[in-house]
């Protein structure tokens, strides 16, 4: 009886936190164990720190999305390398394309009859090809569906 | 620590750095821009993040909180953040939805005092131990327990009295 009239007398405060945390030892687990099963004061304090530690975690204090980060980080870690990437392919496959082309127009062994078709034809190839690109690169730069998922 | 691995982890740092970053400033824009800063600062320089200190959660949010301390200097006089935590503001449905269940819990929060809010958000949404609080809050790891139970009792009061 003397006993429980102590315990009641020296209320948890802020080991009640400790303890709805996990960040109390074994023994302080005890005490705040035992003191509660005869303080009705502090049992409910207790009760009530758990509620609200549940109310906070279930929150949403943050209204923004992880594809949020994850974006920002695609932006600065993928898009320069690839950008770098891409200008590289381009830039050696446009090297060789040159020098082929180089050797394909003084070339003595084709006649300038068949330069001229194959001229024509890689020419015209190519005008389509700059055409759909340029298109397709307007139509995203201004296309306010693009990010729509179906 | 490899790039990726730290990529991985700041994403997943994201939300909770940016609700403590949003009750230090006060306002949502900001606190994103701030946290897109230090991803930006920290993935410039990886090596700034020494792994033998410790876990990179607890140190990033350091890194987080000055910045955000160093926004709040520069700031003009006058500006409250409580005020601007009690607007919703502008935004579409989900946001509002967001500002009415949670409006209660954010008009309490903006009560309590820029430590009280920190230690809150980070222990209680971020899921910190009280050793990574102690580091991201730059204070002796005894004073923890005490300043978060104090800082619970202010936030039960406000919101016993906002209902």
């Amino acid at each position: 009886m003397v006993k429980q009239k102590q315990a009641v007398d020296q209320h948890l405060g802020e080991w009640l936190s400790g303890f709805v945390d996990g960040e109390l030892t074994q023994q302080e687990r005890q005490r705040v164990t035992l003191h509660c099963e005869v303080c009705d004061a502090c049992r409910e304090d207790l009760a009530k720190l758990r509620v609200l530690r549940e109310r906070i975690s279930t929150a949403h204090l943050s209204e923004v999305g992880e594809d949020k980060w994850r974006e920002t980080m695609n932006d600065f870690g993928v898009h320069t390398p690839r950008r770098i990437g891409w200008l590289m392919l381009i830039a050696g496959l446009l090297a060789i394309a040159g020098i082929g082309l180089v050797g394909f127009l003084f070339s003595d062994e084709i006649h300038i009859g068949m330069k001229l078709i194959l001229i024509a034809i890689y020419g015209g190839l190519a005008t389509l090809l700059y055409s759909v690109l340029r298109q397709r690169l307007i139509e995203r730069k201004t296309d306010k569906y693009k990010d729509v998922e179906i | 620590m490899k790039n990726h691995n730290m990529r991985q982890q700041l994403v997943q740092l994201g939300n909770g750095a940016h609700a403590l970053a949003t009750q230090m400033l006060g306002n949502a824009e900001d606190a994103t821009d701030a946290v897109h800063d230090v991803f930006v600062r920290l993935l410039r320089k990886p090596d700034a993040y020494d792994v033998s200190k410790g876990p990179l959660k607890p140190w990033f949010l350091r890194v987080l909180r000055n910045h955000c301390i160093d926004l709040i200097r520069q700031r003009r006089p006058g500006h409250s953040a409580v005020e601007e935590l009690s607007d919703p503001g502008p935004g579409p449905q989900a946001a509002l939805e967001i500002a009415q269940r949670d409006q209660g819990l954010q008009l309490a929060l903006a009560k309590l005092s820029a430590g009280q809010r920190q230690i809150i958000v980070l222990r209680d949404y971020m899921d910190l131990s009280y050793a990574e609080i102690a580091t991201a809050l730059e204070i002796a790891p005894g004073t923890v327990m005490s300043r978060l139970h104090r800082a619970r009792l202010a936030l039960r009061e406000e919101l016993t009295r906002h209902g």
